[in-house]
């Protein structure tokens, strides 16, 4: 009976002290993270790319370094005191772009949501631009071969 | 197949437009040097059109894709002028597809154009053979076509691996480059075949295209 006063003490700062066995603890907080989406122009994801991000005080030495996953993706959180443009650097085998993301603040941040922003063309535009190249093209031949069409 | 921006040093980038402004020195001596240059400018113009579009096309090949450069079939059909096509149009895709970058555009020229031109004196060999026999046409021509190709990726491969910044992972970055080099070797065969396919095509029906004596 005596040592009984021991246990609800016991209990009440249990869940302080650090516990190596049978549970885990996933801790969660909510911040500002940039998301990245890298993809080959034919919208296929580059997988495994390596990225490398630059703060906006020293755009020389990279202030983190990581992989794409499977569907080519990679977040980070910026430091939320260096604000500027934030260049992040993807490259796989050769090939690869790279591009700077504004950081503003939190509210800015909020503003983006879960749009993304960059990216290419749609394969319709696509097409038009190149129909567009083509024409122009064509219409070189032509004005070159106009003298051939009057002769014959 | 395209180098981008930021991808090489701005030295090799540099070199770049150095080597193509002579490469386009040396050809357009030589088309000066035609009777009437102006003449061959339509077949330039829509070889050069193909080459600007080949690039949007895209041929699944598992587990990754590839899209045809005809550089091959452009230095076999155009000789001297296949250059400066290749360039005008690897200019156009980087301005409006970002395929390559313009301070990488001397680099791809030289990387892309050069062979070319070395394929149409490859293909030139076929007149070795006596005019009749249409086997040496095809087979040149396939060589020529599937050449080129091989050729750039090797310079391109050159090129990436000897630049890999210091703050990448070059083991990763290498296993990846020489994994694309597998898949050029593929592309080289089929743009072998597609230029046998359509040099044989022009044999039949516009023979004067190749320089042919039909």
């Amino acid at each position: 009976m005596r040592c009984l006063w021991f246990l609800p003490v016991a209990i009440v700062f249990l869940p302080a002290v650090p516990v190596f066995a049978h549970s885990t603890v996933i801790e969660h907080r909510q911040t500002n993270a940039i998301e990245i989406r890298a993809m080959y122009d034919n919208g296929e994801p580059m997988t495994e790319a390596q990225v490398t991000v630059y703060a906006p005080d020293n755009p020389s030495d990279p202030w983190l370094k990581g992989i794409t996953t499977e569907d080519g993706r990679f977040a980070f959180v910026p430091n939320p005191d260096m604000e500027g443009e934030w260049d992040v650097k993807v490259r796989k085998a050769g090939h690869g772009d790279f591009i700077s993301v504004p950081v503003e603040g939190s509210q800015q941040a909020a503003q983006s949501g879960k749009n993304w922003q960059g990216g290419g063309y749609t394969t319709l535009q696509k097409i038009l631009m190149a129909a567009l190249g083509v024409w122009g093209f064509i219409g070189t031949a032509l004005f070159f071969a106009r003298n051939r069409f009057h002769q014959t | 197949m395209h180098i981008p921006d930021g991808i090489v040093p701005p030295a090799i980038a540099i070199g770049g437009y150095a080597i193509t402004g002579g490469m386009i020195w040396y050809s357009l001596r030589k088309i000066n040097q035609f009777y009437n240059p102006s003449e061959e400018i339509p077949r330039a113009s829509l070889l050069t059109a193909a080459f600007f579009v080949a690039s949007l096309i895209h041929i699944p090949l598992p587990p990754a894709s590839i899209h045809l450069v005809l550089n091959g079939l452009v230095g076999v059909v155009l000789g001297y002028f296949a250059f400066p096509a290749i360039l005008i149009g690897l200019f156009f895709q980087a301005v409006m597809f970002q395929h390559g970058g313009l301070s990488t555009l001397g680099v791809n020229a030289a990387m892309m154009g050069i062979p070319a031109v070395l394929s149409y004196h490859l293909f030139q060999f076929h007149q070795w053979f006596p005019t009749p026999q249409r086997r040496p046409l095809i087979i040149f021509a396939f060589l020529a076509g599937a050449m080129a190709l091989a050729l750039s990726a090797l310079i391109f491969t050159a090129l990436v691996i000897t630049t890999i910044p210091a703050e990448m992972n070059p083991q990763l970055e290498r296993q990846g480059i020489y994994l694309g080099l597998v898949g050029y070797s593929i592309q080289a065969v089929i743009e072998g075949v597609f230029t046998m396919l359509l040099v044989s095509f022009l044999q039949r029906v516009k023979p004067e295209l190749l320089d042919i004596k039909k």
